[in-house]
């Protein structure tokens, strides 16, 4: 099956910035796939040369088979597109603006149907400028599935909402997805991405720096354990362990270490307490980070990965 | 296959119409106001000049009294025409282009030609209305006539070419600016210039001939020279320049500022400056 977007060598730059650095990426239809990455990393700009909005500075881009730079006309008969910002037209209502829209498309579904998806119906006749932001956000959901668009892209489609709002639209996003069209969204929350993706591409700085589902993720992210304890105050540090002599203690003295081989390091460790004569490790602990710590520090959020000390920033790049 | 492209752009364009006349009839007051703007002007002016117009020698005796009430009755239809194309135009498409309400009407497939017939629509309705207000008042008040059969024609295809080639200026001048609170201040500074050049406060022989000359580039002159050979005594053509109502010229001057700016419209106009 001929995927659902595909893309080479893209480059986008303003000025000094380079915006997209190189992505190349293939999604496959019928599949939900998110773009996870910082404010900043490239998502937006990604997302609106596959719309259409941006005009690549090189590469090659396919979008159903299309050229969204030259063939934008015909691709918005097949897309739906959710902008980042809202902004109904303010003297409507939800059911006014989806009666205009489905009149665009050639297969549209009913007003009412795409009002039930959403779960807007209760609002629909309610003027556009008293909607809220979650109501306003449901509504472009609802104008951007309205055609049946075999693609729909998601920019950020809840940034900004309360944990409530957040699940209640992921339930929206879930219904749209079983609609079977495929689905691309930008995120920065990777709780997000984890629960509507199948497929998750990270970008950081223009670039994709990882790529593949949510296990794969998690596999990379989090294929060490560490190992922490709190050493007593009068340990000689050189006569730990050689894989511990480097370790430099955390704000609180912990040291830790990123492993691969848990148990091998840490019964040398265990092995070097008994000679030492000390019976209790003091706060020992052997785990697997989270994996939002773990995708924090991969981002490179600073006050956030300075909690998790120890492993170098760039080590899951 | 193309009359079929041809039906849907055009029944799009309608649609798009109804939905902006609808969203505008939901905020009455401003539609009250825009109405009530050239009127307040028509009242205001008629009642501090109150002179006859002067008559070129050469047609004296063939002419009837003008009062300025009258003349200006013309001018301020046609100062009100060029208002809701070029000023409440530029200003509404200045507000979208950067709220990025265009930007989520470009992931649409509503044709581009759809959205300016669209819009020239809800222009020309806006147009309508005053248009009734202000002939009304015109005829009551100011000892406007109402035209002949000849007249109605001419109103007519002036009504249907001006409006289209004042929206023409409207969507340019979105081009130079620079952000929506900047919209009104500088819309405002040309729609009124051009009131002054155009015939609508002063007649035409009274400006300078470049100036006239300048003037005569734009449609606001040609909408209002047409408007008073709808609304003027016909001897009273001799005090046009050229000793004419120059007709054809503005249908000319029209239809070239529609086809050229509605062709560069297509290409150059900016969908989404919200980023």
């Amino acid at each position: 099956m001929e995927p659902a977007i595909s893309i080479r060598g893209v480059f986008k730059r303003y000025g000094s910035v380079t915006a997209v650095n190189g992505v190349d990426l293939e999604i496959e239809a019928g599949q939900v796939y998110a773009l996870l990455g910082p404010n900043g990393a490239g998502k937006t700009t990604l997302l609106e040369i596959l719309e259409g909005y941006r005009v690549r500075d090189d590469g090659e881009v396919s979008v159903l088979g299309m050229d969204p730079g030259r063939e934008r006309g015909e691709l918005n008969r097949r897309v739906g597109i959710v902008l980042q910002r809202s902004t109904p037209m303010e003297g409507l209502t939800p059911r006014e603006m989806l009666n205009f829209t489905a009149k665009l498309y050639d297969h549209p579904m009913h007003p009412s149907e795409a009002l039930d998806l959403v779960g807007l119906s209760e609002h629909a006749d309610r003027v556009g400028g008293k909607l809220s932001g979650g109501q306003k956000r449901r509504l472009d959901l609802a104008i951007s599935v309205i055609g049946n668009p075999d693609l729909i892209f998601l920019d950020e489609p809840t940034t900004g909402f309360d944990a409530t709002a957040r699940r209640q639209a992921w339930e929206v996003v879930r219904g749209l997805t079983e609609r079977g069209a495929t689905v691309i969204l930008t995120t920065h929350y990777l709780d997000e991405a984890e629960h509507l993706a199948q497929r998750i591409g990270m970008i950081q700085h223009g670039q994709i720096v990882f790529e593949g589902d949510v296990e794969d993720l998690r596999r990379q992210l989090s294929s060490e354990t560490r190992i922490s304890w709190q050493p007593p105050a009068d340990v000689d540090p050189s006569s730990l362990p050689d894989e511990w002599v480097d370790r430099r203690p955390a704000a609180d003295g912990r040291l830790s270490l990123p492993t691969q081989h848990p148990t091998r390091d840490a019964g040398r460790l265990i092995d070097w307490a008994r000679e030492h004569g000390i019976d209790e490790l003091d706060g020992l602990q052997v785990e697997r980070p989270d994996l939002e710590e773990l995708y924090l520090e991969l981002v490179g959020d600073e006050s956030e990965a300075a909690s998790v000390d120890g492993a170098p920033a760039e080590q899951a790049s | 296959m193309t009359a079929g492209i041809a039906v849907r752009t055009l029944r799009l364009g309608f649609e798009y119409m109804k939905l902006n006349l609808r969203a505008i009839s939901r905020q009455p007051a401003a539609v009250f106001f825009v109405v009530l703007f050239p009127i307040l002007f028509l009242v205001i002016f008629s009642s501090l000049l109150t002179f006859e117009l002067a008559i070129p020698a050469e047609a004296a005796g063939n002419v009837p009294v003008v009062t300025f009430s009258q003349y200006f009755v013309a001018g301020i239809i046609g100062s009100a025409i060029f208002g809701t194309s070029f000023n409440l135009l530029g200003n509404s498409l200045a507000i979208q282009q950067f709220d990025g309400t265009l930007k989520q009407l470009a992931a649409t497939p509503l044709p581009r030609t759809s959205f300016f017939i669209g819009q020239v629509g809800t222009a020309l309705t806006y147009t309508l209305l005053q248009l009734v207000v202000m002939m009304i008042l015109g005829i009551a008040a100011y000892g406007v006539e109402l035209p002949d059969g000849q007249g109605w024609l001419t109103l007519i295809w002036i009504v249907l070419l001006g409006v289209p080639a004042g929206c023409v200026m409207g969507i340019a001048i979105t081009a130079i600016i620079p952000s929506a609170n900047a919209a009104p201040a500088i819309i405002q500074v040309p729609y009124i210039l051009f009131q002054f050049i155009s015939g609508v406060f002063f007649t035409l022989a009274s400006l300078p001939p470049w100036l006239q000359w300048v003037a005569g580039l734009f449609p606001l002159r040609w909408i209002a020279q047409g408007l008073r050979s709808v609304f003027l005594p016909d001897a009273y053509k001799y005090a046009e320049p050229g000793g004419d109502w120059q007709l054809g010229l503005a249908a000319i001057v029209l239809v070239v500022w529609i086809v050229l700016g509605f062709a560069a419209a297509r290409f150059t106009f900016q969908w989404d400056r919200s980023g």
